[in-house]
């Protein structure tokens, strides 16, 4: 391709992206240049998967000029991205699991012999070169399922390599690394600079933005806020910018201290996988945060405590009563609920009303004979909606038409409504605005002041930070720390993800 | 923040597509009355009370499972097995009766039978978690070869009881017996799907396995529920049917399972579960059937009734398909 | 790099060991049964009697590896007999008949991938739409009866009836050389590696930079070609285009592509697999009509097969989960 040499490696200017009700990017400017480290940071929510999948081919950009070495670029698919020089590491690992490494790196191009064969030896050999020369040490012949998930992340890394890509971006890359295997990626970044690729780092840990990053760019609530060398920022600046306003507004504390009954007490649960010998206990009026890395089995603990996954061993029990038989039947009935991670598959009925959706779980206590009483439940879910202020137009309307900060009030709201007193909520702010943000903050606040007990899982520290009474650190499945929010500090708690 | 989205014009096909997509009863509605209006223009007999009576009892036979079949769908699970089931439980029949010289002997026979091989296929899916799609075609060579196991011909009627043929051919008042069946069946399904805590939980089941999970509903009853309704609904059709051709017929309901999915398709309800309504599966069941009429009054080669449901049902899921996708971006 | 030990933990873990296990336990069996049964003549009976399935199956495996499913050889086996015979019947060409058989096979497959990977409407019901379709158009065309071969080539007739050196019948031949052209291209060229991606993640596929609708579009057109082929012998067989021909083969298909191994979500299978499903049904099927038991049994006996199979591949998924 005829490119300048003395324009920028990649120019994205005025980048506009809507989806149904929601602007996810408005007017953002990204500027690349070859050989340096570019930093992308926001809060969640604040459009860098957007403007990252735009830049892969996955979504098309509504408004705006992508130019690439000075040229005029369409990225339709990613498949012209990929051709254009452009690998993008998601932090959802994109192996084929049935693969092995060897193969998965090569995805995208299998070598092949003169007839057309894939050269499985000379795929091997490019693969084991490839980790040698970075460091690696793993086995290309191995099934990438049989993977941990950090390695798994590491050849995901590797494969970006593995092709003449002139622009790299990175999204989240160590959200499940070890420090040593973040300090192998640095120097594979550092390499990356002096082959004079630009490299694009998404993160929200702000130390690895100092350490590696040569500019950085904010974005907020899908706004571009300032692009500025390193240097000229510190850690407070940074999150001025991130965030916009102070910490102490977005976590407003307005609920007594946690009372003394116990409502969940979890002694020496393992299951067959993941969780090993976890116990802890959470008080009426307590808000109970878990922190951990990706794969640390937050997840798995949250559906196993409420009946949804099998146990292998343990005891559970919701204000007393012992969760036997183990299932979420039980668990509803004894009074725990779990307001998942991903919502649109495993919370909401897309295409159902507010009204269904809200009703769900309270559903058999409007039944006479079987017959749903409509006019009692629909002045019950009118209720929820006055009193937690869901802003929707009817409740009638699909759900798939409110927005996420609605959708997860609807979901908790099916938990009250059931009359539920042990919440358990993973990730609760996932793909929703800054605003709305708050706003569940401010909820969960009021749920645990009126009595509930909250266990929260969340990878977000300024939430757990900001919400918890005591937090509970897990790694590989155990818990490696507990200690009550006053004595956590953000190095305090990775110290102990890590272990 | 709930502002609705900006929805595209679609160009030529897209569009209309798009517009049936969006009103499927509205249209199969006008789509009645065109077929109605240009088969009568061709044959004037269509309209005739023997004809509107035919039409009637061959769309009560398809209506009275596809109750079933919608039920199934909705809650994300289908049946193929249902034609052959179908034969069988006919044969069924006419051998209870013939050998009890009792029609109730008989009919509980059938709706019996058809009862087991609806929980046989719902403790497949549900227990082994075998896909129902794999599950019930296995179900069907079965049911296809047993049937030839369980007799080589037809089961002829031995027990001339006119009760048994009143089933079929009977009236009460001016309503023949099976359109008073189907509409008592449709009357029972709807208010369960729309006003019972059986039929909010199974549109739950379909739309989000998971969320009804969590939400503490007996998922695995939910469906061996519906597969039961299913296989007794095919029970009630099997007499209807065995009375009618007065005889147990092992070939009979060759494709009826097809019949029956287009029908329900074509009226709105998604495969992919969680969505779907009665109404439109009635709408589906009658204009299946005035084509099929019409294909026969207006002396058109019968073989045509394999190819119209083949090309609707296809163009039915496609409407389908076009009407999630603008909604899901 | 086919190393000993790798190749036989290829072999454990695509659990083609145990289908293999599976197939011996079938014939030893029907060998202690029947005195018949183990002859030269009965067993390439069987392979002949087989290749059909198999060489449906091959394309009918690789739609399923790919994500999607296709249910329509059972119409396309009698459908593209008419184009075969009729056009042989005028010109007294079995290349042209050869042709005109492929063209129309080609034609239905270009339909079905069409409709289903770039509508993307869900191929099941395509699929059985085109199987009904069919069908009708078969009974439309030939007025419900067979339309014979007046042609009387000796070519056409050795070609579902020959046999390779006087032992192997031609179609047991031809299935085997596709299987391992098939096997081939599915574990050695990148086209079968972009199918297996493409089913068993398509979203990492597409990130990867296939074009996956056309990848799909791809295994559509296959599988129909096959099915022609499977057509072709069989009208070769019977010396006509018979209309009811092949009523039910689809099931038979699938349900030995599942009984294979052959996962119905996408990305999981072999085609040796497969195979050793179809042989399984096969010997089964002749095993039962030698001890007398009516053919009826075959399709009880392949119901029960396919739910324990699957049933067993369910359990043996959430053992490892």
């Amino acid at each position: 391709m005829l490119s300048d040499p003395h324009s920028p490696a990649l120019a994205m200017q005025g980048i506009g992206k809507q989806f149904p009700g929601v602007v996810a990017l408005a007017d953002v400017d990204l500027t690349l240049t070859g050989g340096q480290v570019h930093a992308l940071i926001g809060e969640n929510g604040a459009g860098k998967s957007t403007l990252i999948k735009i830049l892969a081919g996955v979504y098309q950009k509504d408004s705006g000029s992508i130019r690439i070495g000075g040229v005029e670029a369409e990225l339709r698919t990613p498949r012209d991205a990929l051709r254009l020089g452009i690998k993008v590491v998601f932090q959802e690992i994109a192996l084929i699991p049935e693969f092995t490494v060897a193969e998965n790196i090569f995805l995208e191009r299998h070598p092949v012999n003169r007839i057309g064969s894939i050269a499985w030896g000379k795929l091997r050999a490019d693969a084991k070169a490839l980790f040698d020369r970075l460091g690696f040490a793993v086995d290309p012949g191995a099934r990438a399922r049989d993977l941990p998930i950090s390695t798994q992340q590491m050849v995901e890394i590797a494969r970006a390599l593995a092709h003449e890509a002139r622009i790299v971006v990175m999204d989240e890359p160590t959200s499940s690394l070890t420090p040593k295997e973040v300090a192998l990626l640095f120097t594979v970044i550092r390499r990356l600079k002096s082959l004079g690729i630009a490299v694009v780092y998404v993160s929200h840990k702000l130390d690895e933005i100092f350490e590696i990053a040569d500019t950085v760019t904010v974005l907020r609530d899908g706004r571009h806020i300032s692009t500025k060398p390193v240097a000229a920022h510190t850690q407070d600046s940074l999150i001025q910018d991130m965030i916009g306003r102070r910490i102490e507004f977005l976590f407003p504390r307005a609920r007594g201290p946690a009372r003394s009954d116990v409502l969940l007490s979890v002694r020496g649960l393992s299951t067959k996988d993941k969780l090993r010998d976890v116990s802890f206990e959470v008080r009426a009026g307590e808000v109970f945060g878990f922190f951990g890395l990706l794969g640390a089995g937050r997840t798995e603990l949250a559906k196993a405590i409420v009946g949804f996954d099998p146990i292998r061993s343990g005891e559970i029990a919701i204000g007393g009563q012992p969760l036997r038989p183990h299932d979420t039947r039980t668990g509803v009935a004894l009074g725990i609920g779990l307001l998942t991670e991903d919502r649109k598959t495993e919370g909401l009925m897309l295409e159902q009303s507010v009204q269904h959706n809200m009703s769900l779980a309270a559903l058999g206590g409007f039944a006479v004979a079987g017959f749903v009483q409509e006019a009692r439940e629909r002045s019950a879910v009118q209720g929820f909606v006055d009193r937690l202020r869901v802003r929707t137009p009817g409740l009638d309307r699909p759900i798939r038409d409110l927005s996420g900060g609605n959708q997860q009030k609807v979901l908790l709201s099916r938990w009250l409504l059931r009359g539920l007193k042990v919440i358990v909520v993973d990730e609760p702010t996932r793909g929703i605005d800054v605003g709305a943000k708050s706003e569940i903050f401010a909820l969960i606040d009021r749920l645990a002041g009126e009595g509930h007990a909250v266990v929260m899982m969340t990878s977000e520290m300024p939430e757990l930070l900001g919400l918890s009474d005591r937090i509970a650190v897990m790694a590989n499945g155990r818990i490696t720390a507990t200690m009550p929010r006053a004595d956590a500090t953000q190095e305090g708690l990775l110290s102990a993800a890590i272990a | 923040m709930a502002s609705s989205s900006q929805i595209q014009p679609q160009p030529g096909a897209g569009r209309i597509a798009a517009a049936m997509a969006g009103q499927p009863q509205a249209v199969l509605i006008v789509l009645l009355l065109l077929l109605c209006g240009a088969i009568s223009l061709a044959a004037a007999q269509f309209y005739s009370l023997a004809n509107i009576i035919a039409i009637l009892r061959q769309s009560a036979l398809v209506l009275i499972v596809a109750a079933g079949m919608t039920t199934l769908l909705i809650g994300g699970e289908v049946d193929l097995s249902v034609g052959a089931s179908l034969a069988f439980t006919g044969c069924v029949a006419m051998d209870a009766t013939n050998r009890s010289g009792s029609v109730p002997v008989g009919a509980l026979a059938a709706l019996a039978f058809a009862g087991a091989v609806g929980l046989f296929n719902g403790l497949v899916v549900t227990r082994l978690r075998v896909n129902s799609l794999i599950a019930t075609i296995a179900t069907m060579m079965i049911l296809q070869g047993g049937v030839y196991l369980y007799t080589r011909e037809a089961v002829q009627n031995q027990h001339h009881l006119a009760a048994f043929t009143g089933i079929g051919a009977g009236y009460l008042g001016a309503f023949p017996i099976p359109v008073l069946l189907a509409a008592a069946v449709f009357a029972a399904v709807y208010i369960a799907l729309r006003h019972t805590l059986f039929g909010r939980y199974t549109y739950a089941l379909g739309a989000n396995p998971i969320a009804a999970r969590l939400s503490g509903l007996r998922v695995r009853r939910l469906k061996l529920a519906g597969f039961v309704i299913t296989g007794l609904l095919v029970g009630v059709t099997g007499l209807i049917l065995c009375s009618l051709m007065n005889a147990g017929q092992p070939t009979a309901g060759r494709g009826f399972e097809l019949t029956v999915i287009a029908a329900v398709i074509l009226g709105g309800t998604s495969l992919a579960g969680g969505r779907g309504s009665l109404i439109g599966t009635l709408l589906g069941v009658l204009v299946l059937k005035v084509i099929d009429n019409g294909i026969i009054i207006l002396r058109w080669n019968q073989d045509f009734q394999m190819v119209v449901p083949g090309v609707v049902i296809v163009a039915a899921t496609w409407l389908d398909t076009v009407r999630v996708r603008r909604r899901a971006v | 790099m086919p190393q000993s030990r790798n190749l036989l933990r290829v072999l454990t873990r695509r659990s083609e060991g145990p289908l293999l296990l599976c197939l011996l336990a079938v014939i030893g069996f029907f060998a202690l049964a029947s005195d018949t049964f183990l002859s030269v003549r009965n067993i390439t009976n069987v392979l002949g009697q087989a290749s059909l399935a198999m060489m449906a199956g091959i394309g009918v495996a690789i739609v399923f590896i790919s994500g999607e499913v296709d249910v329509s050889c059972g119409s396309l086996l009698a459908a593209v007999a008419i184009p075969l015979i009729v056009v042989m019947n005028a010109t007294n060409s079995l290349a042209l008949g050869i042709a005109a058989a492929l063209a129309l096979g080609g034609v239905v497959g270009v339909v079905n991938g069409f409709l289903a990977a770039y509508l993307r409407i869900n191929s099941l019901i395509v699929t059985l739409g085109t199987l009904f379709v069919l069908r009708g158009g078969v009974y439309l065309y030939t007025g419900q009866t067979a339309i014979p071969d007046d042609a009387g080539l000796e070519s056409f007739f050795q070609l579902g009836n020959g046999r390779l050196a006087g032992v192997l019948p031609y179609p047991a031949v031809a299935a085997l050389v596709l299987l391992l052209v098939f096997a081939y291209v599915m574990g050695h060229r990148p086209f079968g590696r972009h199918v297996f991606a493409a089913g068993g993640n398509p979203d990492v596929a597409r990130l990867a930079g296939y074009d996956v609708p056309r990848i799909k579009f791809a295994g559509f057109v296959v599988s129909a070609l096959l099915a022609t082929c499977a057509g072709i012998m069989l009208a070769s067989r019977l010396g006509s285009a018979v209309h009811v021909a092949g009523l039910g083969f689809e099931f038979q298909v699938v349900a030995a592509v599942v009984l294979g191994g052959v996962s119905l979500s996408g990305g999981v299978g072999s085609l040796f697999g497969m195979a050793l499903g179809v042989l399984i049904l096969s010997f089964l099927a002749n095993g039962l009509g030698m001890l007398d038991l009516a053919t009826e049994w075959q399709l009880v006996v392949t119901g029960a097969i396919i739910i324990a199979a699957v049933s067993f591949d369910e359990f043996k998924r959430r053992q490892k989960l």
